[in-house]
């Protein structure tokens, strides 16, 4: 196991260095010149040069390719053109809000996505089922920015019951600790700020955790169907296991595995940012905030990002496989298996 | 089976004991935050679009950084509170040399920085002095705007400095004013922050920073210490809600009192809530550009026939929808140097017709931006194609290529086209600083390429004469000429709206883009 750990973990630097060479290319040839929108409206041509000139951007692409890789490797990732701060304290004073959205989102998700599709699967056919898969079906469909404004239109604008935008009220933001709201504020032992930093964080996990779920539901609901398809569930049928038993135990235990699979993906994919939702909410989070360093050109700290969520992914995926073998002990990741 | 079982029972319980042993701990702090809660009437919300780019005003150039700022620094000179004419602020009074190459000014006594070390001649020299060669730096972004006519800066004594100009430049006055560059900044912040204070501002102002929250919100508190009016409300917290639609409901919910940034189609919605509009001049303007350089259009004919065929008025009051106004003049009529006798070629289609035809001109090339800008709220593209209908009346088909900002930007400077459209938002207030664009060699700037010498000459004339009604007359007639010459169609000056709670009071948003909190209080 931890020898296929390692190799997995080697893996990533061939993955890294693929997607920063890709990342950089493409930044450098599509974006426009970030000189005249850093520089502003009077700068001269003369400031423009000067300050590509500072910035390396007049060095040959592999000469600035090197000295971006020479960086990041001792963990300098430059700093942001934009604001002159470095990129990693940009990324990680926006993360935790990124990194609380998504896990509180998945949590959701997994929990009604899970719920749904195992009745969905053990009720086929009946209204259940049909409301379920109506529910999941409008899920993958809606655009996600819509079903934020709408709900920001029914429980902020016309019912008043929770805040429309951002994490918490500034004047009850906790000390950062873990830079996550929901946690510092218990750490600080402040109630206040906990409720409050949980109602604001209600309605943008909903919108966002609505197309997971929708996913996880179809998946779990296949998924238990085939499963519960196969001759071990007869035969614990047949030896009398309770139904409730029969499908918690033996079959949704065996249908996991796909399940887990969906949300680690889905997890991952969250914690790269939700563009959409973190811009309707005002949720300071990664996501909506490269867009805007993608707009002004701001390359490191679009690089930055970029490497994060790569290796957000990465990680996501082996920790994927590694609960594999924790699920269904028939998987090993021993050399002897292979 | 059982063992995940027994873990999970062990992590609940420790969660819940975790839990409760925190819910014990927290009497003693939350009594004093709900005190602060946003929703009391010391507590002012300001929600606007976007984050400030940073809060040293000698690094940024942003507006939404102009927002914060204005409320933590102050400069030798302010603005006043209806139009763009200088007052004293840190400096009391100031006294110009004949020749109008020094500028010695009286400082206010006994002003401190927020951080309690003393304003004097020492802190303005060292403000000025960053940003003058040798130790400005390229991504000082007004430096050379604001700074560029000065010579040196000279101690006299701790109350009074001395500035020495290259040439005379009377727009220097108005420059003093701005939040861009001038502001006076601590010393001592300076050199603790490594000549930066993006994000740790310290200025003499009404509001001293608390902190910064990024892509959320920028808390200030007021400065017990403040030399002036005491402010009225105790904390002022900027919020950044980018979405429109996501801001006018946090007005209308509550969670801001003051909002920016909103467009036409959603005051009914505003007001509606019983929230207020306030609808601020602005220093901009929005217009169509010939290319004088090249046919058809360096015949001034041929630019005033297709000017005839625009009806301006009725054009922005359908695009604008009533919040920009019909440009009659380059410079918004809030400035020193417009005159109501100042006109643009009027509105006659069949004269147009008339010379358009005798000329055989029949197609033209446009090239606009498809983004919202200041002063165009509506797009170039919308604008470029209003125009086109009205051409096409006149038997003239238009081209027209758009592009995004930054490739149109590019494509401007390229000088490929017959007709294009820019706009431009005021610095100082200063007349110069609007009527100078149509002699600056840069092709971005003075996008018609217009170059006439007896234009030139007078602009370089208006900078030298001391402010005053001579030197109004020159930018009248700078004006005239421009009309005249038709170089331009100017079109409109957007308004700025803002929508506020009706608890608000006193509230206003100046025409240089800043919003002072200093005599704003909720009832």
């Amino acid at each position: 196991m931890l020898r296929y750990i390692i190799k997995r973990l080697l893996m990533l630097i061939p993955v890294l260095l693929g997607v920063s060479i890709i990342v950089f290319l493409i930044m450098r040839v599509f974006s426009p010149d970030p000189a005249p929108i850093v520089l502003g409206q009077h700068a001269t041509q003369q400031a423009a040069d000067a300050w590509r000139q500072v910035n390396g951007l007049n060095d040959p692409i592999y000469l600035q390719y090197y000295h971006y890789l020479k960086g990041a490797l001792t963990g300098d990732l430059g700093t942001s053109y934009y604001t002159k701060l470095p990129v990693v304290k940009e990324i990680m004073s926006r993360f935790p809000a990124t990194i609380e959205l998504a896990f509180v989102a998945i949590i959701l998700a997994s929990f009604f996505g899970i719920v749904i599709g195992v009745i969905s699967a053990v009720k086929k056919n009946s209204i259940f089922d049909n409301a379920g898969m109506f529910i999941a079906l409008i899920g993958v469909s809606m655009p996600i920015f819509w079903l934020g404004i709408l709900l920001i239109i029914l429980f902020s604008g016309a019912l008043h019951w929770l805040p429309s935008n951002g994490r918490i009220n500034p004047l009850l933001a906790p000390a950062h600790i873990t830079g996550f709201f929901l946690i510092d504020s218990l750490i600080a032992g402040n109630m206040d700020s906990f409720f409050d930093a949980l109602k604001h964080i209600i309605l943008p996990a909903s919108a966002l955790a609505m197309y997971s779920m929708a996913i996880i539901t179809r998946m779990t609901r296949s998924s238990m169907l085939d499963t519960l398809q196969q001759d071990f569930i007869r035969t614990a049928r047949a030896k009398g296991v309770p139904e409730g038993k029969v499908i918690r135990k033996h079959a949704l235990r065996n249908g996991l595995i796909p399940i887990v699979t969906v949300i680690g993906l889905q997890l991952g994919s969250l914690l790269g940012g939700a563009v959409l939702t973190e811009t309707v909410f005002s949720w300071p989070g990664i996501g909506a905030y490269t867009v805007e360093c993608i707009l002004k050109s701001d390359f490191p700290v679009v690089q930055g990002v970029v490497l994060l969520v790569a290796t957000i992914y990465v990680l996501m995926n082996l920790i994927v496989d590694v609960i594999y073998a924790f699920l269904d002990p028939r998987i090993k990741y021993s050399k002897k298996e292979v | 089976m059982r063992k995940v079982k027994r873990i999970m029972a062990l992590a609940l319980s420790a969660t819940l004991v975790l839990v409760s042993l925190t819910g014990c701990g927290s009497s003693s702090t939350s009594s004093s935050a709900s005190s602060s809660s946003s929703k009391g009437s010391d507590t002012l919300v300001y929600a606007q679009g976007a984050e400030p780019r940073g809060l040293d005003p000698a690094l940024v150039d942003d507006g939404e950084s102009a927002k914060v700022m204005s409320n933590i620094y102050e400069g030798l000179l302010k603005y006043d509170k209806d139009s763009t004419k200088v007052e004293p602020s840190l400096a009391t009074s100031w006294d110009v040399s004949p020749d109008g190459l020094s500028y010695t000014f009286h400082l206010r006594k006994g002003v401190k920085f927020q951080d309690g070390t003393d304003f004097n001649a020492d802190a303005v020299k060292v403000n000025i002095d960053r940003q003058l060669p040798p130790k400005v730096t390229q991504d000082m972004a007004y430096a050379s705007f604001v700074f560029g006519s000065v010579k040196d800066v000279q101690v006299v004594d701790p109350n009074t400095v001395k500035i020495n100009l290259t040439s005379p430049s009377t727009p220097f006055l108005k420059n003093l004013a701005m939040i861009m560059a001038a502001p006076m900044i601590s010393p001592k912040a300076l050199k603790d922050n490594n000549n930066n204070v993006n994000q740790q501002p310290v200025g003499t102002g009404p509001y001293k920073f608390v902190k910064w929250d990024k892509d959320q919100d920028i808390v200030l508190v007021a400065n017990d210490q403040y030399w002036g009016t005491k402010p009225l409300i105790k904390n002022v917290v900027f919020k950044f809600i980018k979405d429109n639609s996501a801001r006018v409901v946090a007005l209308n919910n509550g969670e801001a009192d003051v909002i920016d940034g909103i467009d036409a189609t959603v005051v009914k919605q505003i007001t509606d809530a019983g929230n207020k509009i306030f609808q601020a001049p602005g220093m901009n303007i929005n217009y169509m550009a010939y290319n004088t350089s090249r046919k058809p259009f360096n015949d001034k004919n041929l630019r005033t026939a297709i000017s005839q065929a625009v009806n301006v008025p009725e054009m922005v009051k359908s695009l604008y929808k009533g919040y920009s106004e019909p440009a009659t003049s380059i410079m918004p009529n809030f400035m020193e140097g417009y005159d109501k006798s100042i006109s643009q070629v009027a509105y006659d289609p069949q004269a147009a017709a008339k010379t358009l035809k005798a000329a055989g001109l029949t197609t033209v090339h446009m090239i606009t931006y498809t983004n919202p800008r200041p002063y165009n709220t509506a797009t170039g593209q919308v604008l470029a194609e209003a125009i086109q209908g009205y051409l096409s009346k006149v038997g003239v088909t238009v081209k027209i290529d758009s592009y995004d900002w930054t490739t149109y930007k590019q494509k401007v400077k390229e000088g490929d086209y017959d007709i294009a459209f820019y706009g431009w938002v005021g610095d100082n207030g200063d007349p110069d600083n609007f009527m100078n664009l149509l002699s600056d060699p840069d092709p971005t700037m003075n996008i018609a390429l217009y170059n006439n010498p007896q234009f030139n000459d007078l602009i370089k004339k208006g900078v030298a004469t001391p402010a005053g009604d001579a030197r109004n007359a020159i930018y009248t007639q700078l004006e005239k000429i421009a009309a005249a010459d038709a170089v331009w169609l100017p079109v409109s000056h957007a308004q700025t709206l803002c929508a506020y709670r009706p608890n608000v009071q006193n509230f206003y948003f100046h025409m240089t883009g800043i919003t002072p909190f200093v005599g704003v209080s909720k009832k």
